[in-house]
């Protein structure tokens, strides 16, 4: 082979190599999930439906209402999904808003293969957000963006993208508390709570009060205001 | 300019030492984890669960080891197939890493240590496969061996 050769031979191999790290590029932008999008959707009506309501870890409103509801449900969870975006904006405002109950939402991952991967990921994520106050509009928004349950929409671009839009501001200390052993602990408990509550899926909730407590599965708000004047 | 056998040794070094980067990262994600910073932090834990770390549903780690291999290979083998083919496969490489390291700065806002030490490895076996494609390839013809009937 002579020189002019080799240099006609190695143009060619560049040519050959840039349109195979092409194809790698294509390949690996293709594995992304369908479903959940980085351009987000209701990111002002998420923090118009909370502004003002005190956040404290995984509580919504007044931690001290003499009622207290808890929603165990998984933010991959499509009927979790319908609860939040038909019935959760009415027991916002009626409810948690007055005072008269303050609202837990607290993971429960259930979806997926043990040990619930993608599940896992998004309440980490989920509850890093709590460190900053801002939980609460990580679950709501991450619901008006959910995407078919395990198809793999769960990624690092949408859950920073979630994080962005619910409002967290310091990413690098999220993406950091993201992988505090604590959630590990909060998720079993919360598995072992619902476990003893007898729920079988996702969303079951829990009204809890003076008068006592009531377990509800997929409740309308009138089912839920009725359960609190009954626990009241 | 150093002798192709000394560029030879060195991208053998620099591939065996990619084989092993990238069989950890293989075996670690194989076991059910992810790899350890071992500055600390959870960069690696996050790159590892970001979907960007399979293609085609398989670790991109895999494909590591295959174009390590395979530059061990050229290092190797002499002739200008070898060199040629150490060039091509180790533009592949480093076009692939600076697109992961690309993902790791600006879209999944974390960084692996082991990713960067492979990104690092693969340009620098670049540089050297370049060096020995640009300098040797055809020079056998321009310096034939000599044959023994012509002493």
């Amino acid at each position: 082979m002579d020189r002019r050769q080799a240099r006609q031979i190695t143009s060619g191999v560049v040519f050959l190599a840039v349109c195979a790290i092409a194809v790698l590029i294509v390949v690996s932008q293709a594995g992304g999930g369908s479903g959940g999008d980085t351009d987000l959707e209701d990111v002002d009506l998420v923090r118009q439906q909370l502004r003002g309501i005190p956040q404290r870890g995984t509580v919504l409103g007044d931690p001290k209402a003499d009622v207290k509801f808890v929603e165990y449900g998984d933010l991959q969870c499509p009927i979790c999904k319908d609860f939040s975006v038909q019935e959760a904006p009415g027991l916002i405002a009626q409810v948690v808003r007055r005072g008269t109950a303050s609202y837990d939402f607290r993971p429960w991952t259930v979806i997926g293969p043990s040990p619930h991967t993608q599940s896992t990921l998004a309440a980490k994520a989920a509850l890093a957000a709590s460190q900053q106050d801002h939980y609460w509009n990580y679950v709501e928004l991450f619901y008006r963006n959910q995407g078919a349950e395990e198809s793999g929409y769960v990624t690092e671009p949408f859950l920073t993208a979630i994080a962005k839009g619910a409002g967290v501001t310091d990413i690098a200390r999220w993406n950091r508390d993201r992988h505090s052993k604590r959630w590990d602990e909060l998720l079993s408990r919360t598995d072992s709570e619902a476990a003893s509550l007898d729920f079988a899926g996702t969303p079951s909730f829990l009204v809890e009060g003076p008068a006592g407590r009531r377990t509800l599965t997929v409740p309308t708000l009138d089912d839920i205001e009725g359960a609190i004047r009954e626990v009241e | 300019m150093p002798s192709e056998r000394v560029l030879r040794a060195i991208a053998g070094v620099l591939a065996l030492a990619g084989i092993g980067v990238a069989t950890y990262i293989t075996v670690v994600e194989a076991g059910g984890s992810a790899p350890q910073c071992l500055a600390g932090g959870h960069g690696c834990e996050t790159v590892a669960n970001s979907h960007y770390s399979h293609l085609a549903g398989v670790n991109v780690a895999v494909f590591g080891i295959v174009g390590y291999v395979l530059l061990v290979g050229s290092a190797l083998a002499g002739g200008d197939v070898a060199r040629i083919a150490g060039f091509a496969i180790a533009l592949v490489g480093f076009g692939f890493s600076a697109y992961l390291t690309y993902l790791e700065l600006f879209v999944i806002d974390a960084i692996c240590q082991w990713c960067v030490a492979s990104a690092v490895l693969m340009t620098l076996l670049l540089v050297v496969n370049a060096l020995r494609a640009l300098d040797y390839v055809g020079s056998e013809l321009m310096n034939p061996p000599v044959r023994t009937d012509e002493l």
